[in-house]
Protein backbone atom coordinates (compact mmCIF):
# COMPACT_ATOMS: atom_id res chain seq x y z
CA UNK A 1 0.00 0.00 0.00
CA UNK A 2 1.48 3.28 -0.89
CA UNK A 3 0.79 6.75 0.32
CA UNK A 4 -0.06 7.96 -3.13
CA UNK A 5 -2.56 4.92 -4.49
CA UNK A 6 -4.61 5.67 -7.00
CA UNK A 7 -4.24 9.67 -7.00
CA UNK A 8 -2.90 10.86 -10.72
CA UNK A 9 0.02 13.21 -10.55
CA UNK A 10 1.23 15.54 -14.20
CA UNK A 11 4.89 16.81 -14.17
CA UNK A 12 6.25 19.44 -16.11
CA UNK A 13 9.96 18.67 -17.26
CA UNK A 14 9.79 15.18 -15.89
CA UNK A 15 11.38 13.25 -18.39
CA UNK A 16 14.80 14.11 -16.67
CA UNK A 17 16.36 15.45 -13.56
CA UNK A 18 14.39 16.79 -10.49
CA UNK A 19 11.26 15.96 -11.93
CA UNK A 20 11.88 12.36 -13.29
CA UNK A 21 13.17 11.85 -9.66
CA UNK A 22 9.70 12.92 -8.20
CA UNK A 23 8.00 11.12 -11.06
CA UNK A 24 10.04 7.90 -9.77
CA UNK A 25 8.80 8.80 -5.95
CA UNK A 26 5.37 9.21 -6.61
CA UNK A 27 5.11 5.90 -8.60
CA UNK A 28 6.68 3.76 -5.65
CA UNK A 29 3.95 5.34 -3.37
CA UNK A 30 1.41 4.00 -5.95
CA UNK A 31 0.16 6.69 -8.09
CA UNK A 32 -0.20 7.37 -11.86
CA UNK A 33 1.98 9.61 -13.40
CA UNK A 34 1.50 12.01 -16.24
CA UNK A 35 5.08 13.70 -17.55
CA UNK A 36 6.06 16.32 -19.74
CA UNK A 37 9.13 16.88 -21.95
CA UNK A 38 9.82 18.60 -25.44
CA UNK A 39 11.59 15.72 -26.86
CA UNK A 40 9.58 12.21 -27.66
CA UNK A 41 12.63 10.39 -28.44
CA UNK A 42 14.09 11.17 -24.93
CA UNK A 43 10.46 10.60 -23.35
CA UNK A 44 10.28 7.19 -24.77
CA UNK A 45 14.12 6.54 -23.04
CA UNK A 46 12.87 7.27 -19.83
CA UNK A 47 9.11 5.06 -19.70
CA UNK A 48 11.60 2.55 -20.74
CA UNK A 49 13.49 3.16 -17.52
CA UNK A 50 10.47 3.57 -15.19
CA UNK A 51 9.07 0.27 -16.36
CA UNK A 52 5.55 1.57 -15.08
CA UNK A 53 3.77 0.05 -17.77
CA UNK A 54 -0.28 1.99 -18.07
CA UNK A 55 1.06 4.07 -14.50
CA UNK A 56 3.43 6.51 -16.71
CA UNK A 57 2.17 8.60 -19.92
CA UNK A 58 4.17 11.04 -21.80
CA UNK A 59 2.52 14.53 -23.02
CA UNK A 60 4.23 16.28 -25.09
CA UNK A 61 4.66 19.62 -24.67
CA UNK A 62 6.98 23.18 -24.73
CA UNK A 63 5.81 24.96 -21.67
CA UNK A 64 6.86 28.38 -23.00
CA UNK A 65 3.49 28.26 -24.65
CA UNK A 66 0.53 28.80 -22.73
CA UNK A 67 -1.72 26.70 -24.79
CA UNK A 68 0.67 23.99 -23.96
CA UNK A 69 0.51 24.05 -20.84
CA UNK A 70 -2.63 24.27 -20.38
CA UNK A 71 -3.38 21.03 -22.71
CA UNK A 72 -0.81 18.95 -20.38
CA UNK A 73 -3.08 19.39 -17.36
CA UNK A 74 -6.35 18.94 -20.08
CA UNK A 75 -4.44 16.12 -21.63
CA UNK A 76 -3.70 14.07 -18.03
CA UNK A 77 -7.29 14.48 -16.98
CA UNK A 78 -8.21 12.75 -20.37
CA UNK A 79 -6.08 10.02 -19.95
CA UNK A 80 -5.99 9.32 -16.18
CA UNK A 81 -10.02 10.95 -15.15
CA UNK A 82 -8.56 12.85 -13.02
CA UNK A 83 -5.66 14.99 -11.57
CA UNK A 84 -4.58 14.82 -8.28
CA UNK A 85 -0.86 16.39 -8.03
CA UNK A 86 0.22 19.25 -10.43
CA UNK A 87 4.23 19.31 -9.87
CA UNK A 88 5.34 22.62 -12.36
CA UNK A 89 8.88 21.62 -12.36
CA UNK A 90 9.76 22.43 -16.03
CA UNK A 91 12.18 25.37 -15.20
CA UNK A 92 15.78 27.13 -16.41
CA UNK A 93 17.24 29.86 -17.84
CA UNK A 94 19.70 30.97 -20.57
CA UNK A 95 21.02 34.58 -21.80
CA UNK A 96 22.84 35.16 -18.14
CA UNK A 97 24.22 38.39 -18.17
CA UNK A 98 25.07 41.36 -15.52
CA UNK A 99 21.56 43.59 -15.04
CA UNK A 100 24.18 46.11 -16.93
CA UNK A 101 24.26 44.06 -20.04
CA UNK A 102 20.78 42.00 -19.70
CA UNK A 103 18.82 41.59 -22.84
CA UNK A 104 15.03 41.87 -22.43
CA UNK A 105 14.68 38.67 -24.33
CA UNK A 106 16.64 36.41 -21.93
CA UNK A 107 14.65 38.00 -19.24
CA UNK A 108 11.48 37.36 -21.12
CA UNK A 109 12.91 33.55 -21.78
CA UNK A 110 13.33 33.01 -18.34
CA UNK A 111 9.85 34.79 -17.03
CA UNK A 112 7.83 32.42 -18.94
CA UNK A 113 9.68 29.21 -18.65
CA UNK A 114 9.69 29.41 -15.04
CA UNK A 115 7.30 31.47 -13.88
CA UNK A 116 4.48 31.97 -16.67
CA UNK A 117 4.83 27.94 -16.84
CA UNK A 118 4.08 27.87 -13.06
CA UNK A 119 0.51 30.18 -13.31
CA UNK A 120 -0.13 28.62 -16.72
CA UNK A 121 -0.28 24.69 -15.19
CA UNK A 122 -1.77 25.99 -11.90
CA UNK A 123 -4.85 28.18 -13.23
CA UNK A 124 -6.08 25.27 -15.12
CA UNK A 125 -4.74 22.27 -12.64
CA UNK A 126 -7.42 25.07 -10.64
CA UNK A 127 -10.05 24.60 -12.62
CA UNK A 128 -10.49 20.58 -12.16
CA UNK A 129 -8.88 20.79 -8.13
CA UNK A 130 -11.67 23.54 -6.70
CA UNK A 131 -14.65 21.41 -8.14
CA UNK A 132 -13.22 18.34 -6.52
CA UNK A 133 -12.35 20.08 -3.66
CA UNK A 134 -8.90 18.51 -3.32
CA UNK A 135 -5.49 18.84 -4.91
CA UNK A 136 -1.70 19.13 -4.32
CA UNK A 137 -0.07 21.90 -6.50
CA UNK A 138 3.60 22.21 -5.73
CA UNK A 139 6.45 24.62 -7.92
CA UNK A 140 9.72 23.67 -7.95
CA UNK A 141 11.29 27.05 -7.03
CA UNK A 142 14.74 26.87 -6.04
CA UNK A 143 17.77 28.61 -2.74
CA UNK A 144 17.17 30.97 -5.62
CA UNK A 145 13.38 32.23 -5.02
CA UNK A 146 15.21 32.96 -1.40
CA UNK A 147 18.72 34.69 -1.88
CA UNK A 148 19.73 36.17 -5.03
CA UNK A 149 23.31 35.71 -6.53
CA UNK A 150 24.98 38.18 -9.02
CA UNK A 151 24.79 37.78 -12.49
CA UNK A 152 21.54 35.57 -12.56
CA UNK A 153 18.66 37.40 -12.39
CA UNK A 154 16.46 36.62 -14.66
CA UNK A 155 16.59 33.26 -12.57
CA UNK A 156 16.56 34.56 -9.75
CA UNK A 157 13.49 36.76 -10.29
CA UNK A 158 11.21 34.45 -11.85
CA UNK A 159 11.80 31.91 -8.93
CA UNK A 160 11.20 34.73 -6.62
CA UNK A 161 8.27 35.81 -8.38
CA UNK A 162 7.03 31.90 -8.40
CA UNK A 163 7.32 32.02 -4.68
CA UNK A 164 4.78 34.94 -4.05
CA UNK A 165 2.61 32.94 -6.47
CA UNK A 166 2.86 30.18 -4.49
CA UNK A 167 1.74 32.06 -0.95
CA UNK A 168 -0.80 34.11 -2.28
CA UNK A 169 -2.04 30.94 -4.00
CA UNK A 170 -2.18 28.90 -1.54
CA UNK A 171 -4.80 31.27 0.95
CA UNK A 172 -7.33 31.48 -2.26
CA UNK A 173 -7.68 27.95 -2.27
CA UNK A 174 -6.34 26.76 1.23
CA UNK A 175 -10.03 25.53 2.54
CA UNK A 176 -10.97 24.22 -0.31
CA UNK A 177 -8.77 20.63 0.94
CA UNK A 178 -6.22 22.09 -2.17
CA UNK A 179 -2.33 22.97 -0.97
CA UNK A 180 0.26 24.78 -2.66
CA UNK A 181 3.62 24.91 -2.02
CA UNK A 182 7.06 25.69 -3.14
CA UNK A 183 10.52 23.28 -3.22
CA UNK A 184 13.24 25.22 -3.41
CA UNK A 185 16.19 22.93 -3.83
CA UNK A 186 20.22 24.09 -3.61
CA UNK A 187 22.29 23.24 -6.65
CA UNK A 188 21.72 19.51 -8.39
CA UNK A 189 23.69 18.67 -11.11
CA UNK A 190 20.96 17.65 -13.62
CA UNK A 191 20.52 18.02 -17.47
CA UNK A 192 19.66 21.34 -17.52
CA UNK A 193 22.28 21.87 -14.64
CA UNK A 194 24.96 20.99 -17.04
CA UNK A 195 23.96 22.66 -20.01
CA UNK A 196 23.00 26.20 -18.50
CA UNK A 197 25.87 26.29 -15.54
CA UNK A 198 28.49 27.14 -17.73
CA UNK A 199 26.92 30.35 -19.42
CA UNK A 200 25.31 31.23 -15.63
CA UNK A 201 28.96 30.53 -14.22
CA UNK A 202 30.21 32.90 -17.05
CA UNK A 203 28.39 35.64 -16.33
CA UNK A 204 28.75 35.29 -12.68
CA UNK A 205 33.02 35.51 -13.33
CA UNK A 206 33.19 31.87 -12.71
CA UNK A 207 33.83 28.77 -14.46
CA UNK A 208 31.41 25.94 -14.06
CA UNK A 209 33.75 24.04 -11.28
CA UNK A 210 33.95 26.92 -9.61
CA UNK A 211 30.01 27.64 -9.72
CA UNK A 212 29.13 24.41 -8.66
CA UNK A 213 32.33 24.84 -5.42
CA UNK A 214 30.46 28.11 -5.06
CA UNK A 215 27.25 26.36 -4.14
CA UNK A 216 28.69 23.64 -2.16
CA UNK A 217 30.82 25.63 0.12
CA UNK A 218 27.64 27.62 1.15
CA UNK A 219 25.43 24.89 2.40
CA UNK A 220 25.94 22.99 5.64
CA UNK A 221 26.64 19.58 4.01
CA UNK A 222 29.52 20.94 1.62
CA UNK A 223 28.28 18.81 -1.55
CA UNK A 224 25.26 20.03 -4.04
CA UNK A 225 21.97 17.62 -3.27
CA UNK A 226 20.17 15.26 -5.71
CA UNK A 227 17.32 14.69 -7.11
CA UNK A 228 15.82 12.17 -4.78
CA UNK A 229 16.38 14.92 -1.48
CA UNK A 230 13.46 16.79 -3.63
CA UNK A 231 11.44 14.12 -4.27
CA UNK A 232 11.06 12.99 -0.93
CA UNK A 233 9.66 15.96 0.45
CA UNK A 234 7.28 16.08 -2.50
CA UNK A 235 6.19 12.74 -1.94
CA UNK A 236 5.32 13.77 1.70
CA UNK A 237 3.67 17.13 0.59
CA UNK A 238 1.76 15.15 -1.91
CA UNK A 239 0.41 12.41 0.44
CA UNK A 240 -2.54 12.81 2.64
CA UNK A 241 -0.22 13.96 5.51
CA UNK A 242 0.72 16.73 3.53
CA UNK A 243 -3.22 18.43 4.06
CA UNK A 244 -1.89 20.86 6.63
CA UNK A 245 1.33 22.22 4.75
CA UNK A 246 0.88 24.87 2.88
CA UNK A 247 1.94 28.24 1.38
CA UNK A 248 5.37 27.04 2.31
CA UNK A 249 8.83 27.12 0.99
CA UNK A 250 10.21 24.23 1.99
CA UNK A 251 14.56 24.61 1.78
CA UNK A 252 16.15 21.72 0.41
CA UNK A 253 19.39 22.76 0.29
CA UNK A 254 21.93 20.93 2.79
CA UNK A 255 20.97 24.22 5.01
CA UNK A 256 22.23 27.05 2.67
CA UNK A 257 19.18 29.26 2.91
CA UNK A 258 19.19 31.45 5.59
CA UNK A 259 15.77 31.00 6.22
CA UNK B 1 10.23 -2.65 5.42
CA UNK B 2 10.34 0.36 7.32
CA UNK B 3 11.93 3.38 6.80
CA UNK B 4 13.81 3.42 10.14
CA UNK B 5 14.46 -0.18 10.17
CA UNK B 6 16.90 -0.63 13.28
CA UNK B 7 17.11 3.15 14.26
CA UNK B 8 17.08 4.27 17.48
CA UNK B 9 14.82 7.52 18.58
CA UNK B 10 14.08 9.04 21.96
CA UNK B 11 11.55 11.91 22.28
CA UNK B 12 11.30 14.76 24.85
CA UNK B 13 7.61 14.91 25.83
CA UNK B 14 7.01 11.72 24.45
CA UNK B 15 4.10 10.45 25.49
CA UNK B 16 1.17 12.57 24.82
CA UNK B 17 0.39 14.85 21.33
CA UNK B 18 3.21 15.45 18.98
CA UNK B 19 5.68 13.59 20.77
CA UNK B 20 3.49 10.52 20.89
CA UNK B 21 2.86 10.83 17.19
CA UNK B 22 6.31 11.11 16.39
CA UNK B 23 6.75 7.70 18.40
CA UNK B 24 3.97 5.92 16.60
CA UNK B 25 5.35 6.65 13.19
CA UNK B 26 8.80 5.53 14.47
CA UNK B 27 7.68 2.52 15.44
CA UNK B 28 5.26 1.77 12.27
CA UNK B 29 8.31 2.98 10.18
CA UNK B 30 10.55 -0.30 11.86
CA UNK B 31 12.33 2.21 14.39
CA UNK B 32 13.00 1.71 18.61
CA UNK B 33 11.74 4.57 21.01
CA UNK B 34 12.39 5.89 24.00
CA UNK B 35 9.61 8.00 24.98
CA UNK B 36 10.67 10.61 27.87
CA UNK B 37 7.74 12.68 30.20
CA UNK B 38 7.07 13.46 33.34
CA UNK B 39 4.64 11.19 34.63
CA UNK B 40 5.20 7.77 35.54
CA UNK B 41 1.11 6.33 35.35
CA UNK B 42 1.05 8.42 31.78
CA UNK B 43 4.27 6.77 30.81
CA UNK B 44 3.12 3.43 31.60
CA UNK B 45 -0.34 4.21 30.10
CA UNK B 46 1.76 5.12 26.85
CA UNK B 47 3.62 2.11 26.00
CA UNK B 48 0.31 0.03 26.92
CA UNK B 49 -1.14 1.50 23.98
CA UNK B 50 1.41 1.68 22.05
CA UNK B 51 1.94 -2.28 21.79
CA UNK B 52 5.43 -1.71 20.71
CA UNK B 53 6.90 -4.68 23.44
CA UNK B 54 10.70 -4.43 23.96
CA UNK B 55 10.63 -1.80 21.13
CA UNK B 56 9.71 0.96 23.15
CA UNK B 57 10.53 2.08 26.55
CA UNK B 58 9.91 5.24 29.05
CA UNK B 59 12.25 7.38 30.94
CA UNK B 60 10.53 9.55 33.87
CA UNK B 61 11.98 13.47 33.98
CA UNK B 62 11.41 16.83 33.70
CA UNK B 63 12.54 18.01 29.77
CA UNK B 64 13.20 21.39 31.74
CA UNK B 65 16.24 20.10 33.84
CA UNK B 66 19.36 18.93 32.90
CA UNK B 67 19.69 15.75 34.15
CA UNK B 68 16.73 14.36 32.78
CA UNK B 69 17.40 15.46 29.31
CA UNK B 70 21.05 13.94 29.40
CA UNK B 71 19.75 11.05 31.42
CA UNK B 72 17.21 10.38 28.44
CA UNK B 73 19.94 10.49 25.78
CA UNK B 74 22.47 8.15 28.09
CA UNK B 75 19.27 5.53 29.02
CA UNK B 76 18.62 5.44 25.46
CA UNK B 77 22.36 4.60 24.08
CA UNK B 78 22.35 2.13 27.08
CA UNK B 79 18.75 0.66 26.34
CA UNK B 80 19.27 -0.36 22.85
CA UNK B 81 23.48 0.55 22.29
CA UNK B 82 23.03 3.72 20.08
CA UNK B 83 20.89 6.78 19.41
CA UNK B 84 20.34 7.64 15.79
CA UNK B 85 17.32 10.09 16.09
CA UNK B 86 16.92 12.72 19.26
CA UNK B 87 13.47 14.45 18.91
CA UNK B 88 13.85 17.68 21.17
CA UNK B 89 10.13 17.88 21.30
CA UNK B 90 8.68 18.67 24.96
CA UNK B 91 7.99 22.32 25.59
CA UNK B 92 5.58 25.16 26.09
CA UNK B 93 4.33 27.78 28.73
CA UNK B 94 3.22 27.55 32.22
CA UNK B 95 1.61 31.16 32.66
CA UNK B 96 2.41 33.68 30.22
CA UNK B 97 1.77 37.28 30.76
CA UNK B 98 2.83 40.32 28.62
CA UNK B 99 7.00 41.55 28.89
CA UNK B 100 5.87 44.00 31.84
CA UNK B 101 4.17 41.33 33.83
CA UNK B 102 6.35 38.36 33.39
CA UNK B 103 7.71 37.06 35.94
CA UNK B 104 11.37 35.94 36.72
CA UNK B 105 10.01 32.67 37.58
CA UNK B 106 8.09 31.92 34.70
CA UNK B 107 10.48 33.34 32.10
CA UNK B 108 13.23 31.28 33.61
CA UNK B 109 10.98 28.01 33.15
CA UNK B 110 10.19 28.80 29.82
CA UNK B 111 13.83 29.12 28.74
CA UNK B 112 15.36 26.25 30.38
CA UNK B 113 12.09 24.33 29.01
CA UNK B 114 12.25 25.83 25.43
CA UNK B 115 15.51 26.78 24.65
CA UNK B 116 18.02 25.31 27.58
CA UNK B 117 16.39 21.44 27.04
CA UNK B 118 16.86 21.55 23.21
CA UNK B 119 20.86 22.74 23.88
CA UNK B 120 21.51 20.11 26.52
CA UNK B 121 19.93 17.36 24.45
CA UNK B 122 21.71 18.43 20.96
CA UNK B 123 25.00 18.53 22.76
CA UNK B 124 24.86 15.29 24.65
CA UNK B 125 23.48 13.79 21.48
CA UNK B 126 25.92 15.11 19.22
CA UNK B 127 28.35 13.50 21.20
CA UNK B 128 27.74 10.65 20.74
CA UNK B 129 26.51 11.21 16.55
CA UNK B 130 29.76 12.40 15.78
CA UNK B 131 32.21 9.57 16.61
CA UNK B 132 29.46 7.63 15.11
CA UNK B 133 29.34 10.26 12.20
CA UNK B 134 25.46 9.43 11.56
CA UNK B 135 22.31 11.39 13.07
CA UNK B 136 19.61 13.63 13.33
CA UNK B 137 18.64 15.83 15.38
CA UNK B 138 14.97 17.25 15.54
CA UNK B 139 13.46 19.73 17.24
CA UNK B 140 9.66 20.73 17.87
CA UNK B 141 9.89 24.47 17.34
CA UNK B 142 6.38 26.59 16.25
CA UNK B 143 5.39 29.46 14.25
CA UNK B 144 6.69 31.36 17.53
CA UNK B 145 9.90 31.04 16.05
CA UNK B 146 9.54 33.07 13.16
CA UNK B 147 7.06 35.52 14.79
CA UNK B 148 6.17 37.20 17.98
CA UNK B 149 2.54 37.73 19.61
CA UNK B 150 1.77 39.79 22.24
CA UNK B 151 1.69 38.04 25.78
CA UNK B 152 3.90 35.28 24.94
CA UNK B 153 7.58 36.48 24.87
CA UNK B 154 8.90 33.88 26.52
CA UNK B 155 7.95 31.38 23.95
CA UNK B 156 8.45 33.40 21.03
CA UNK B 157 12.19 34.67 22.54
CA UNK B 158 12.75 30.71 23.22
CA UNK B 159 11.35 29.75 20.00
CA UNK B 160 13.59 32.72 17.76
CA UNK B 161 16.97 31.13 19.76
CA UNK B 162 16.40 27.36 19.23
CA UNK B 163 15.69 28.03 15.30
CA UNK B 164 19.30 30.02 16.02
CA UNK B 165 20.55 27.17 17.55
CA UNK B 166 19.71 24.66 14.71
CA UNK B 167 21.41 26.49 11.97
CA UNK B 168 24.48 27.03 13.76
CA UNK B 169 24.62 23.25 14.70
CA UNK B 170 23.54 22.17 11.27
CA UNK B 171 26.59 24.01 9.91
CA UNK B 172 28.65 22.61 12.58
CA UNK B 173 28.29 18.99 11.49
CA UNK B 174 26.71 18.92 8.76
CA UNK B 175 30.01 17.03 6.64
CA UNK B 176 29.32 13.93 9.53
CA UNK B 177 26.12 12.50 8.46
CA UNK B 178 24.20 14.66 10.97
CA UNK B 179 21.19 16.82 10.22
CA UNK B 180 19.74 19.24 12.31
CA UNK B 181 16.43 20.52 11.60
CA UNK B 182 13.33 22.43 13.50
CA UNK B 183 9.78 21.65 12.62
CA UNK B 184 7.40 24.78 12.82
CA UNK B 185 3.88 23.53 13.44
CA UNK B 186 1.65 25.65 13.95
CA UNK B 187 -1.22 25.53 16.44
CA UNK B 188 -2.20 22.69 17.71
CA UNK B 189 -4.61 21.48 20.36
CA UNK B 190 -2.49 19.04 21.80
CA UNK B 191 -2.65 18.31 25.55
CA UNK B 192 -0.29 21.42 26.76
CA UNK B 193 -2.14 23.74 24.57
CA UNK B 194 -5.58 22.31 26.29
CA UNK B 195 -4.25 23.02 29.75
CA UNK B 196 -1.80 26.71 29.43
CA UNK B 197 -3.87 27.58 26.74
CA UNK B 198 -6.84 29.28 28.55
CA UNK B 199 -4.36 31.20 30.49
CA UNK B 200 -2.48 32.25 27.51
CA UNK B 201 -5.26 33.58 25.74
CA UNK B 202 -5.63 36.12 28.44
CA UNK B 203 -2.17 37.13 28.75
CA UNK B 204 -2.50 37.77 25.02
CA UNK B 205 -5.58 39.56 25.44
CA UNK B 206 -8.14 37.46 24.42
CA UNK B 207 -11.77 36.57 25.69
CA UNK B 208 -10.41 32.61 26.32
CA UNK B 209 -9.34 29.25 24.69
CA UNK B 210 -11.82 29.51 21.78
CA UNK B 211 -10.43 32.94 20.48
CA UNK B 212 -7.06 31.46 21.03
CA UNK B 213 -7.96 28.90 18.76
CA UNK B 214 -9.75 31.33 16.35
CA UNK B 215 -6.84 33.50 16.15
CA UNK B 216 -4.34 31.40 15.06
CA UNK B 217 -6.89 29.68 12.41
CA UNK B 218 -7.66 32.61 10.69
CA UNK B 219 -4.25 33.37 10.43
CA UNK B 220 -3.61 30.25 8.13
CA UNK B 221 -4.54 29.51 5.15
CA UNK B 222 -6.41 26.37 6.00
CA UNK B 223 -8.30 28.00 8.44
CA UNK B 224 -7.96 25.11 10.97
CA UNK B 225 -5.58 24.33 13.94
CA UNK B 226 -3.01 21.72 12.46
CA UNK B 227 -2.77 18.33 13.27
CA UNK B 228 -0.16 16.13 15.72
CA UNK B 229 -0.14 13.51 12.72
CA UNK B 230 0.69 16.16 9.88
CA UNK B 231 3.89 17.06 11.95
CA UNK B 232 4.86 13.26 12.80
CA UNK B 233 4.84 12.62 9.23
CA UNK B 234 7.78 15.37 8.56
CA UNK B 235 9.38 14.05 11.47
CA UNK B 236 9.79 10.84 9.83
CA UNK B 237 10.73 11.87 6.55
CA UNK B 238 13.71 13.89 8.38
CA UNK B 239 14.40 10.85 10.18
CA UNK B 240 14.58 8.59 7.30
CA UNK B 241 17.56 7.44 4.37
CA UNK B 242 15.62 10.08 1.89
CA UNK B 243 16.74 13.33 3.73
CA UNK B 244 20.30 12.90 4.44
CA UNK B 245 20.69 16.09 2.56
CA UNK B 246 17.95 18.06 4.41
CA UNK B 247 19.60 20.12 7.58
CA UNK B 248 19.31 23.63 8.84
CA UNK B 249 15.44 23.47 7.24
CA UNK B 250 12.87 25.06 9.34
CA UNK B 251 10.24 23.17 8.23
CA UNK B 252 6.58 24.77 8.19
CA UNK B 253 4.02 22.50 8.98
CA UNK B 254 1.72 25.77 9.78
CA UNK B 255 -1.36 25.64 7.12
CA UNK B 256 0.50 28.41 5.48
CA UNK B 257 0.55 31.01 8.52
CA UNK B 258 4.39 32.47 8.12
CA UNK B 259 5.32 34.74 5.92
CA UNK B 260 8.63 33.38 5.08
Amino acid sequence: MGTLDGRVACITGGTRGIGLGIAKGFLEEGAKVAINGRDRSKAERTLAELGAGDNAFYIAGDVKQRKSCEAIVDTTVDHFGRIDILVANAGGASGHAPIAELTDEAMQDSLVWNFWHTFWTMRRAFHYMIPQESGRVMAVSSLEGKVGKPGISIYVAAKHAINGLVKSASHEVGTLGITVNALCPGAIETDIMMAEGPPAAESMGLDYEGLLDMFSSESAIKKLNEVEDVAAVATLLASDAGAGITGSLISIDGGTAPY
Amino acid sequence: MGKLDGKVACITGGTRSIGRAMADAFIAEGGKVVVNGRDEVKGQQCLDEMGAGDNSAFYAGDASKQEAVEGLIDFTIERYGQLDICCLNSGGVQMTAPVAQMTDEEWNLEVDWNLNHVFWGMRRALQHMIPRESGRIIVTSSVEGKLGKPGIPGYAATKHAVNGLVKAAAHEVGTMGITVNAILPGLIETDIVRATGPDSAVAMGMSGYDELIETFSSESAIKRPNKVEEVAAVAVLMASDAAKNMTACMFPVDGGTMPY
